[in-house]
């Protein structure tokens, strides 16, 4: 398990890539976002955006999709988070695109009152072009290591 | 047609009404938010939550259904997406069963400085629970295009 402890200033996550299909874009559009730009590839061609594009919280859903899996991969002791600083959707998301996320670890601060530490991080996703296509900075709440824990890994030379 | 002019600072709105499932929670959360406790029931009733919670990009989610249901029955907004929000807080827990609805208020309507036919509107957004606690607060943003000139039209 890797806990607040053995996260580092600075550290970076390769969050890895997801590929949004047009039937994806759709199909979240119709239940969350139902404008004609994100659900009627027709009316989109006409539109400001001149084609289909996510919904920006579809984008987001996107991210954490990613994030949870990276949480999943690093064994990270993830309690949830309290909230987003800032969100910017900077160029549209488009059907066949493929995004990558890069997360980075800005602050670290234990909480006074539980058993858990607050991470600020800055996460950036990009699609197959390298072009930036939002970015956002929030905290996310992580799991402190377990004093027990610690005796035990010592005990059994397990690193960290 | 509704355009940046026609947004009045200030303005408040109460809309929506969004009932939480625990089958829609966890097919999100399988889908964009994989943790114990939004996809697995035993898992989150161990947990610091007490039992299943929807993913807060959830709640944004079913917050912009309530939004873009509100406005269909209204003027047509002209609207050209949103370049993002700020200062978000998932401030309680949503859990299967809830009700959620919505309130917003209008902070500030800003023509654009370099493109005369846009501007940027800023609206307060809270997404309250059966029990009128606010689970969810941020500040949205939206593009919206000015009235064209009528002498020009």
């Amino acid at each position: 398990m890797k806990y607040f402890e053995d996260i580092e200033l600075g550290e970076v996550w390769d969050l890895g890539s997801r590929e949004v299909s047009e039937a994806e874009i759709v199909a979240f559009a119709t239940r969350y976002d139902p404008q004609p730009f994100h659900i009627d590839a027709a009316a989109a061609e006409t539109s400001y955006f001149g084609g289909l594009i996510a919904s920006g919280w579809h984008t987001c859903a996107i991210f954490m999709g990613l994030l949870a899996d990276s949480i999943k991969a690093q064994k990270l002791a993830s309690l949830g988070a309290p909230g987003i600083d800032h969100c910017r959707w900077l160029v549209p998301v488009r059907s066949g695109d493929v995004l990558r996320g890069r997360t980075t670890i800005l602050e670290l601060r234990p909480s006074r009152s539980k058993p858990m530490g607050l991470v600020t991080c800055r996460t950036e996703l990009f699609n197959q072009d390298g072009t930036k296509v939002a970015q956002l900075q929030g905290v996310g709440m992580y799991g402190r290591r377990p004093v027990a824990a610690v005796a035990e890994d010592t005990e059994l030379g397990v690193s960290a | 047609m509704t355009y940046l002019e026609d947004l009045v600072v200030g303005e408040e709105r109460q809309f929506g009404r969004y009932e939480v499932t625990e089958e829609e929670i966890m097919d999100f959360a399988r889908r964009y938010d994989n943790q114990p406790f939004h996809t697995d029931k035993e898992a989150a009733k161990n947990s610091m939550y007490g039992g299943l919670i929807a993913s807060g990009w959830h709640t944004c989610a079913m917050f912009m259904r309530m939004a873009c249901d509100a406005q269909a029955g209204q003027n047509r907004m002209a609207m050209m997406g949103s370049p993002g929000f700020d200062d978000l807080k998932w401030l309680r827990p949503v859990r299967p069963g809830d009700v959620l609805s919505a309130r917003s208020k209008i902070v500030s309507a800003t023509p654009s400085e370099n493109k005369p036919d846009r501007g940027t509107a800023r609206v307060q957004i809270w997404v309250l629970n059966q029990n009128g606690e606010i689970v969810l607060e941020m500040t949205s943003m939206g593009r919206f295009l000015r009235r064209p000139d009528e002498t020009n039209a």
